[in-house]
């Protein structure tokens, strides 16, 4: 489990969450070369920091054979080409930092805290039971089409449609069954209590949150007045 | 003079007070309604809630948790009073913190994907300090011995453990009733008799426990009263020691499962010259041996059982057999050739433990039309389909189907689809003695058909009634 995962430092949630934003604005507004280039190398140390070293050097390695594409292999492409693999080679690596947060949210982060830091932030509850159960849902729905994978083997059912529709018939009626049963068991144990709700994990900023966020900071500015 | 006026208000010294209830669900005229329930549980009594499928045992353990009115729609009069509160009037998040329920399927009740948080779940819900938090959830991890479950990703667990982990967050509230409906119907044995132990343990503490169930032998030493229902009616009420004394002809023509802890039949056969020949299979992933080196044989018309605890890895060797897994190293040979994958995948068929996950047509006709085999003609269907009761619900959708007829149907598109050999997975968790039977019955009469029946089960008894052989994956069971 994540949370006795001991190498490397640890984020609060909503560092990482805010990070993202961060991210996706600073690559929309960045035209100088080397802010991307600063952005994805303090993310990969960002990413090693946290104890993610071998995602880091995949993602640094992609990058690097994006650029070499760019410089090397673009110029001597024929021309229909070169609109194809710029269009590539440069919206894809816009799209890198978020990706590599992204990455960093998956890999350190359990779905607990995510929730948790909603809450602190007082987003309503209404919002934060459909999607923490929505969450809860997506590893039982994998389960499920194990199930349902084995059992077509043994029909030999074939054909795409065909196969769409037996894994979804099933899915749908144990997901009402489920519902219910999983409603029940949460109403048993409490959930529509009105009190306000405590928490067992103590979130909080520290200092690595803080330097993560005023580096972000000084990243949107730069990409503003840089050209 | 206030514990005196408190009693009576209690309703003279009893926790829970069941008085006159009638209670029919929305849309459903008989099955699982009650017919003038009274039952009067006094503080820290054990009852067992017993009777056929569909008599309305879990009807009353959700009168005493809430969840009829509160969740369930139906047709409720009369008056239920649980430590003081009337259930109809008081919101469910004030009785459950009283009250405390494990349900039937260890899946659908967990609500985190980590064991941690779900232990905290139902005290964070009422708001209780962390420290105390904490406090009761170490508490909770070594009056249980639940060590090995913290830290844990819920959906690498095991059914056993899962229950386990149910127990445990509700024991983390400590209400003062547990209301449990069904909780062994998807354990094995060992997981079982933990149950037990631990229903024996809060009963030390003073808790009542009211448990509705088919599986009695993990419960003969903790009950002090059986209440027996039929058709929603309480029938008789027996003491513990009156129950105990029930014949094995009594406790069947009331279609009650065994009191006693059964032993297989230990037949396990070392000829290994039988029609179909498992020789020293092994399956591995990534990291390590899944099991290693079975060896069976079987041959068309016998029913072998396949035994072993959670996690022993039977349910891969089915796929391995079943060819949707590949095996690291041994064979599977077929009147002494050896099957590959694609072999093995046309010749088996798996009936899973949860059918739904199997039945995709829009009628129990087109069900069968979906995985006939082409030799297999129109009226080869219907006789199959006679022989299993199931010929006057051929245009029906197979989900409006009751739990037996889906297993039935299940099994005879496996038969029109040409399979010789049948492998059940769990095929009686949560079944009374009756439905036992049949089951029993119809593996009986699959194999005087001809096919090679195997049978993965933590079910004794049925074991006892069913099958010729046995065979252990994984160690010792006993």
């Amino acid at each position: 489990m994540n949370e006795t995962n001991s190498k490397g430092i640890r984020l609060d949630p909503r560092t990482e969450l805010l990070l993202l934003i961060i991210a996706n604005v600073v690559a929309f507004t960045y035209s100088a070369q080397w802010i991307e280039f600063a952005v994805i190398g303090i993310l990969a140390l960002l990413l090693i920091c946290c104890g993610c070293i071998k995602s880091a050097l995949k993602w640094i390695v992609f990058f690097i054979c994006l650029v070499g594409i760019q410089y090397y292999v673009i110029p001597i492409l024929p021309k229909i080409l070169v609109i194809m693999f710029s269009v590539l080679t440069v919206y894809i690596r816009k799209l890198f930092p978020c990706l590599m947060i992204g990455a960093l949210i998956l890999k350190t982060t359990p779905v607990r805290f995510l929730i948790i830091s909603l809450r602190k932030w007082h987003i309503p509850q209404k919002m934060i039971i459909p999607l923490s159960i929505t969450l809860r849902y997506f590893p039982a729905i994998k389960e499920e089409q194990r199930h349902i994978r084995d059992a077509m083997k043994l029909r030999k059912i074939r054909g795409f449609s065909r196969k769409l529709e037996c894994m979804v018939v099933p899915m749908l009626m144990s997901a009402t069954g489920t519902a219910d049963e999983l409603s029940a068991a949460a109403i048993t144990r409490g959930i529509e209590n009105p009190i306000e709700k405590t928490c067992i994990v103590d979130l909080r900023f520290h200092i690595q949150d803080y330097i993560c966020l005023i580096v972000g900071c000084i990243f949107i500015i730069a990409a503003n007045i840089t050209y | 003079m206030i514990t005196y006026l408190d009693s009576l208000f209690k309703g003279g010294n009893f926790l829970i007070n069941i008085e006159q209830v009638n209670f029919s669900y929305q849309g459903e005229e008989t099955h699982g309604s009650l017919n003038q329930i009274n039952i009067h549980i006094k503080n820290g009594e054990c009852i067992l809630l017993c009777g056929k499928s569909g008599c309305g045992k879990t009807t009353i353990t959700k009168l005493i948790n809430g969840l009829i009115p509160h969740f369930n729609q139906g047709q409720l009069t009369g008056k239920t009073v649980v430590d003081g509160m009337i259930v109809a009037d008081t919101p469910m998040y004030q009785l459950s913190e009283k009250v405390g329920s494990v349900f039937q399927n260890p899946k659908s009740q967990f609500f985190n994907i980590d064991s941690d948080s779900e232990l905290a779940f139902g005290l964070e819900n009422n708001g209780i300090a962390p420290d105390i938090i904490r406090q009761q959830v170490n508490k909770t991890v070594h009056d249980l011995h639940i060590e090995n479950l913290l830290h844990r990703d819920i959906f690498t667990m095991s059914g056993g453990e899962k229950q386990t982990l149910a127990f445990a967050s509700v024991y983390a509230m400590n209400p003062e009733i547990y209301v449990l409906d069904e909780p062994s119907a998807n354990l094995d044995r060992a997981s079982t008799l933990t149950l037990g132990k631990q229903l024996k343990h809060i009963k030390s503490q003073g808790k009542s426990i009211i448990v509705a169930e088919h599986r009695l032998y993990y419960l003969t030493d903790i009950i002090d009263r059986a209440i027996f229902i039929v058709d929603g009616k309480i029938i008789k009420e027996y003491s513990r020691e009156e129950f105990l004394k029930l014949t094995d002809e009594e406790r069947h023509q009331m279609g009650l499962r065994t009191i006693y802890q059964k032993n297989p039949p230990y037949t396990i056969k070392s000829d290994i010259d039988g029609e179909l020949q498992v020789k020293n299979l092994s399956v591995k992933d990534k990291q390590h041996i899944i099991f290693d080196n079975v060896n069976f044989s079987v041959s068309s018309g016998e029913i072998l059982g396949i035994l072993g605890s959670n996690g022993t890895g039977k349910t891969t060797l089915m796929r391995c057999l079943a060819g949707l897994l590949k095996e690291h190293s041994g064979e599977v040979l077929h009147h002494g050739k050896k099957l590959s994958l694609k072999e093995r995948n046309a010749i088996c068929y798996m009936i899973m433990q949860d059918v739904n996950h199997q039945l995709f047509g829009e009628s129990v006709w087109s069900e069968c039309e979906l995985s006939r085999d082409e030799k297999i003609t129109d009226t080869e269907i219907e006789n199959s389909l006679t022989f299993f009761d199931l010929l006057d619900f051929k245009d029906k959708h197979p989900m409006a189907l009751s739990g037996g007829q889906k297993q039935r149907l299940a099994i005879v598109t496996g038969i029109v689809a040409g399979k010789k050999i049948l492998i059940f997975d769990e095929p009686t968790s949560g079944l009374d003695y009756d439905h036992m039977c049949i089951v029993s019955q119809t593996l009986k009469d699959l194999a005087k058909q001809g096919h090679i029946i195997l049978v993965v089960t933590h079910d004794m008894e049925f074991l006892e009634m069913t099958c010729n052989q046995v065979v252990q994956i994984g160690g010792n069971y006993f």
